[in-house]
């Protein structure tokens, strides 16, 4: 193909072929860059208007007054909001833990299958498929300390095993940890997987026939070249986690008291239980400006390590 | 021709379609159409649509289309609360559950009803009393929920009166091989504040005084949680009690692994039945026992209410009387088994036959009924309630603590809804 055709006044060619391609490109955005104002920024925007208001369906005679940041005073105050915060936090780092742990030995397994890939995926995959508020009641019902399978094994092990999860503080966590991991970490598993599959076997080779170890392959190779997708994949279930509300809200409700209470939770509360419209509103913003500043730390790092 | 003709043609009817879909009612008058709202699932349903038609049969001219809407209290409160709060005319007579009344009736969401006092004079004064507002009545009591102590025939020769006598019956069936002594909900949500409030009733103490102050960190209150805490710290009532609402407590009871439950009148007709109840004829109904104060039962149970924007506010409490009559609450009675709210009612012999136990004893426990803090705030009060009892039911936080915790948090809500400081 021959170098197209300049204008003749001397700019430089390819710049304006740039500038152009930039033109034409936001042209061709622009339609999806305006639903996604209407769908993402304006409720966005109308739910921070309304969190700097004081606007309580139940008191209608308060009207609806300008407050300001009072609402993010109250939050900030609030110890009820303070432990639903590291309550996330905490379940957040733990459940992703374990699911990129899991899931990347899962990925591996896969990976190292020579027949019935394809069959073993879609099994993998079933967690995944259940609806999240199916599956919680499942783990309910495991964890009944009467009748559920749980306890039913822990007796028969040893009596003392067998404790009332869901009355217990600590121990309420068990099933929802575990209720998230069992379903999310196929997903992690097969974006993993398809990073695995994106490693030049060569590489492998070559390094098996430099004399390296199973460990070393795996250490200087695998987990290298890994990185873009294990960073993909702790972005997605590290905001799903933080953001985490079906899976409690069906298995503990929050409970015992408010010991696995996380924000969503909090703000649900407030919003549709109470009908503190600004109040929850402010609740939900949090929500968002802390998934939000994560993944910018997490865009960040993926940056840093593609050299940009 | 045909080109214009067919391009313009689909555009006319289309337009059409549209003045016809806005304008039709808009213009057609349509003065004598109510529209109700309420439990129409089942049984209830039936005998919504049979009152229904009698009541158009005696109103000429009057239609009554009914609206359906979702089963479950906090969706309904939800749907309600949406309607209201965007002056929506219809539906007209809303079924309120007992605790919304204050807040709806503060809101100005429903209209006063005043009642003739014969008529007043009939309802239990409990169930009047969880519909008033500011000295009014908001709304008319359709028929009633109380909470009861079911307890075996078998394992025990009387039921309980006293908390000390619950415990000695408790722990004489544990000795006996039955698993638990008691049942009740112990999971943290509204129905752990019911069985709270039957509990406070029997301690003397209360959730709110008369003049709206909280007084739920009293000694009576706390006396109460403290027994609830000790049933549970001594395997009375089991741990797992702690994650229960109704239905897993009426299944320990009717699979014969609990000697007491403490429920609502819905479980004694399930488990009459011989072929799914291990218990059938082996249980009896008592109200709930006390200490030092009176044995208390928790009132539940559904109200009629009318909007406040409703475009026919008369026809719409002439509605609400007809429905809250002595004659349809004892048909209700008989389809569903639902307690009837006005106290003449129990001495029709026909109840007799409808009802899942003896009036009698019905009418003794509904006598015995207090009802939940009367406030516009309800649910957000309730939320920290329960947290902090189901807090200290399982060992997060001494009784004392946890009702001094929710008594805090309800006062703070209270001053911040400036209704401390209300005209009263």
């Amino acid at each position: 193909m021959s170098t197209p055709a300049g204008p003749p006044n001397g700019t430089n060619p390819a710049g304006a072929l740039a500038a152009r391609e930039a033109r034409l490109a936001w042209r061709l955005m622009l339609p999806a860059l305006v639903v996604l104002a209407f769908v993402a920024v304006v409720p966005l925007g109308a739910t921070v208007w309304e969190s700097l208001h004081r606007h309580d369906l139940r008191l209608p005679w308060t009207g609806r007054p300008f407050v300001g940041l009072a609402n993010y005073v109250t939050a900030a105050a609030d110890t009820r909001v303070r432990t639903a915060l590291g309550h996330t936090l905490g379940f957040t780092a733990v459940s992703v833990a374990l699911e990129l742990v899991l899931g990347l030995a899962l990925a591996l397994g896969l990976d190292a299958l020579a027949r019935g890939r394809g069959l073993a995926r879609v099994v993998v995959l079933l967690p995944w498929a259940l609806p999240t508020v199916v599956a919680a009641l499942v783990w309910r019902f495991m964890f009944d300390s009467e009748s559920g399978i749980v306890n039913a094994i822990a007796a028969s092990v040893a009596p003392a095993l067998a404790i009332d999860w869901l009355a217990h503080p600590w121990a309420a966590w068990v099933p929802v940890v575990l209720g998230d991991v069992w379903k999310t970490t196929p997903f992690v598993a097969l974006l993993l997987l398809a990073g695995l599959q994106a490693i030049d076997a060569s590489l492998y080779e070559a390094a098996r026939l430099d004399g390296a170890s199973a460990w070393r392959r795996f250490a200087h190779i695998t987990l290298p070249l890994l990185r873009p997708a294990i960073v993909v994949a702790l972005i997605f279930r590290t905001l799903d986690a933080f953001r985490v509300f079906d899976l409690v809200y069906v298995l503990t409700g929050g409970g015992p008291g408010t010991a696995t209470e996380v924000l969503s939770l909090t703000a649900f509360t407030a919003l549709l239980q109470d009908l503190r419209f600004g109040y929850g509103s402010a609740l939900s913003v949090i929500v968002f400006a802390v998934s939000f500043g994560l993944a910018l730390v997490y865009v960040r790092a993926i940056g840093a390590r593609t050299g940009r | 021709m045909a080109a214009p003709r067919a391009g313009w043609r689909p555009v006319t009817l289309l337009a059409l379609a549209g003045l016809l879909a806005l304008g039709l009612p808009a213009c057609a008058p349509r003065p004598d159409v109510l529209t109700f709202s309420g439990s129409v699932v089942g049984g209830e349903g039936e005998i919504v649509r049979r009152q229904i038609a009698r009541f158009q049969a005696a109103h000429p001219g009057v239609r009554v289309e009914v609206r359906v809407t979702p089963d479950s209290a906090d969706t309904r409160h939800q749907l309600y609360v949406q309607w209201l709060s965007a002056w929506a005319p219809d539906p007209d007579v809303l079924q309120l559950d007992v605790i919304w009344t204050p807040e709806f009736a503060a809101a100005g969401w429903i209209l006063p009803i005043d009642l003739p006092p014969e008529a007043a004079a009939d309802f239990f004064p409990a169930t009047l009393a969880a519909n008033r507002w500011r000295g009014r009545l908001y709304a008319v009591p359709w028929f009633v929920d109380v909470g009861m102590l079911y307890w075996r025939t078998d394992l025990m020769p009387a039921a309980p009166g006293t908390f000390t006598e619950l415990d000695a019956a408790a722990r004489g069936a544990i000795d006996r091989g039955v698993p638990y002594g008691l049942v009740w909900q112990g999971a943290r949500y509204e129905g752990l504040v019911t069985v709270f409030v039957e509990y406070l009733a029997g301690t003397g103490g209360r959730i709110l005084d008369d003049d709206g102050t909280v007084v739920v960190d009293a000694p009576a209150a706390v006396r109460a949680l403290a027994i609830m805490c000790d049933e549970v710290r001594d395997g009375i009532v089991p741990g797992a009690a702690l994650a229960w609402q109704e239905e897993q407590t009426r299944f320990a009871f009717q699979n014969g692994r609990a000697a007491m439950m403490r429920n609502w009148p819905y479980a004694a007709a399930l488990m009459r039945d011989p072929s799914g109840s291990a218990v059938a004829g082996r249980f009896g109904v008592a109200p709930m026992p006390h200490g030092a104060g009176t044995s208390g039962a928790a009132l539940g149970g559904a109200q009629l209410a009318v909007n406040a924007r409703s475009r026919q506010p008369d026809l719409a409490r002439e509605l609400v009387r007809f429905l809250t009559a002595p004659a349809q609450m004892l048909e209700r009675a008989e389809i569903a088994g639902q307690f009837p709210a006005r106290r003449r009612v129990y001495d029709e012999a026909r109840l007799a036959a409808a009802l899942p136990i003896a009036p009698a004893d019905a009418r003794r426990i509904i006598e015995h009924a207090v009802p939940r803090p009367a406030t516009p705030l309800y649910t957000q009060l309730s939320g920290l309630l329960q947290i902090q009892l189901h807090r200290a039911l399982t060992g997060q936080a001494s009784p004392a603590e946890a009702l001094s915790a929710a008594a805090d948090g309800m006062r703070r809500a209270i001053a911040d809804a400036g209704l401390d400081e209300a005209a009263r």
